[in-house]
């Protein structure tokens, strides 16, 4: 039984972003209206900004400072996880043309990458349910915060990734004592096998049976953005998208902020950054904010970004377009010289999704997309120290196929 | 022509409680009107215009359906109906 601190949520239910219908917070994934998505919603009425910020300000240095903006209380058997710094950047900032550049460093999580916060979310809610697996689909960082996040709370961990992921980050994984599952296909065909699987083993598949909650922990970034320039938005966000649930849930997490009464309503416009091996949003952005279109075959450098059919794809392309926003995509060429860029002139060494934010950001402002001299803060997202571990004994490579799944792995499954 | 249809679980309580229907259909449009005629229920969640609808994505033999072009479904097997879910970044 893992042990929580005091629950101070206002979480009033799920509510379905298609059919509006709000639902109990019970163990539903999916609307059970239409089948699309559901989120938390909060209930701020009757709340004091000036209470709420001395909460927050005498929380925690870790996410769950936020606990009031939360779904779900701290597990007090985690790690700290998130409170990462907010870096003035003037020397990447003359480089790229932008007057006021801020990098959210978030490379310094636990296992080095963002994903740490979407899953302590999920973890949370993984315990208050009482199960003893978790799992998730991954391009290779969630697969380490899974990882991790279990073998910090004694669960068991599975983790699938497409076989074609960095080997240290498979490694990174497979040292956290996880089984990691190379599956021989893109990442959306391990999104596939995982979804027949999340529906099948009763495990908590941290984006898909748990992410209402999962996603949450996204938000948390922007919270901590607002709080650090002294509760105020941002003039622009730029934001690495691979499903598109981390930009989301930047808007989302910028509309709690203002229903809070935490921050006062600025222009705040949020931009996408895509490989151009896959960018099927800033396309469709560029494209006169059209519905996206899936690409088959990802192929680039950024391969934590190679989704080719994102879930929160559509929902990206709407809140560009609503923040007044816009995209871009780089190539590989242009990741790895802004990733020695951001390296060498604010000495943080970035993964390359690092990069195709910092590219981003160099093409946007060439552009004139931030117009004036307001604060642009660039979400790094993870780290590049990720390389160095040998892997130890995995299991076989698979094809996305459950049932070759089971048969593989049944002596880790009995 | 007949193919397999597998829900998801939460699809399931609007099928009378399967987890698979088996339906006949020569490609996705007849396998919609198919199931808007036999499972008006279940219709209600994934379709969308008489058409499969944003949040469920749609497998043929393992292969999403929007990379299939017409949607012909002669001499497949198995179609998938799954939440338009996913994680990764």
């Amino acid at each position: 039984m893992a042990i929580t601190i005091e629950r101070r949520t206002r979480l009033s239910g799920l509510r379905c972003r298609a059919c509006r219908v709000l639902q109990p917070a019970d163990t539903r994934y999916v609307c059970g209206e239409c089948y699309g998505p559901i989120e938390p919603e909060y209930d701020f009425a009757g709340s004091d900004p000036a209470t709420l910020r001395g909460k927050i300000a005498q929380g925690p240095p870790s996410l769950w400072r936020y606990a009031d903006l939360l779904p779900v209380a701290e597990p007090l058997s985690h790690y700290p996880v998130g409170w990462t710094p907010l870096i003035h950047a003037p020397r990447l900032g003359a480089e790229l043309g932008i007057a006021s550049c801020f990098i959210k460093d978030d490379s310094r999580n636990p296992s080095l990458s963002f994903k740490d916060r979407p899953v302590a979310l999920a973890l949370a809610r993984a315990l208050e349910l009482g199960l003893d697996t978790i799992a998730c689909a991954s391009t290779g960082n969630l697969a380490g915060a899974v990882a991790a996040a279990a073998a910090r709370n004694g669960l068991r961990a599975f983790v699938f990734v497409p076989a074609t992921t960095d080997e240290g980050k498979i490694a990174g994984a497979a040292a956290y004592g996880a089984t990691v599952v190379r599956v021989l296909g893109t990442y959306d065909q391990v999104n596939r096998l995982c979804a027949r699987l999340a529906d099948e083993q009763g495990w908590g598949f941290v984006n898909f049976t748990l992410r209402p909650y999962y996603a949450e922990g996204s938000k948390t970034i922007l919270f901590e953005c607002a709080e650090q320039l002294g509760w105020r938005l941002p003039g622009h966000a730029v934001v690495p998208v691979g499903s598109g649930a981390l930009l989301t849930r930047t808007a989302t997490a910028a509309a709690q902020l203002l229903d809070a009464g935490l921050v006062d309503e600025t222009p705040f416009r949020i931009h996408a950054a895509q490989p151009a091996g896959c960018a099927p949003v800033s396309d469709a952005v560029l494209d006169g904010y059209r519905e996206v279109r899936p690409v088959r075959d990802p192929t680039t450098v950024a391969r934590s970004l190679a989704i080719g059919a994102p879930a929160d794809g559509d929902g990206s392309v709407g809140v560009i377009r609503a923040s007044g926003g816009s995209a871009a995509s780089v190539s590989d060429a242009e990741v790895l010289d802004a990733c020695a860029l951001l390296a060498r002139t604010e000495g943080v060494l970035a993964e390359p999704a690092g990069g195709v934010v910092v590219a981003t950001a160099r093409a946007l402002a060439a552009r004139g997309a931030f117009g004036d001299d307001s604060s642009v803060v660039l979400y790094i997202t993870g780290n590049a120290y990720k390389g160095a571990l040998t892997a130890g004994s995995l299991g076989p490579a698979i094809a996305a196929d459950a049932d070759e799944f089971r048969t593989a792995y049944r002596e880790v499954l009995a | 022509m007949s193919v397999t249809v597998r829900l998801a679980t939460p699809l399931r309580a609007a099928a009378k409680g399967e987890a698979t229907i088996s339906i006949d259909a020569i490609d996705l449009s007849s396998l919609a009107r198919e199931i808007a005629a036999r499972y008006p229920e279940l219709a209600a969640r994934v379709l969308r215009d008489g058409e499969f609808g944003r949040f469920v994505n749609v497998f043929v033999d393992g292969e999403d359906a929007r990379f299939l072009g017409d949607g012909d479904l002669r001499g497949k097997r198995t179609v998938e109906l799954l939440p338009a879910m996913s994680g990764g970044c």
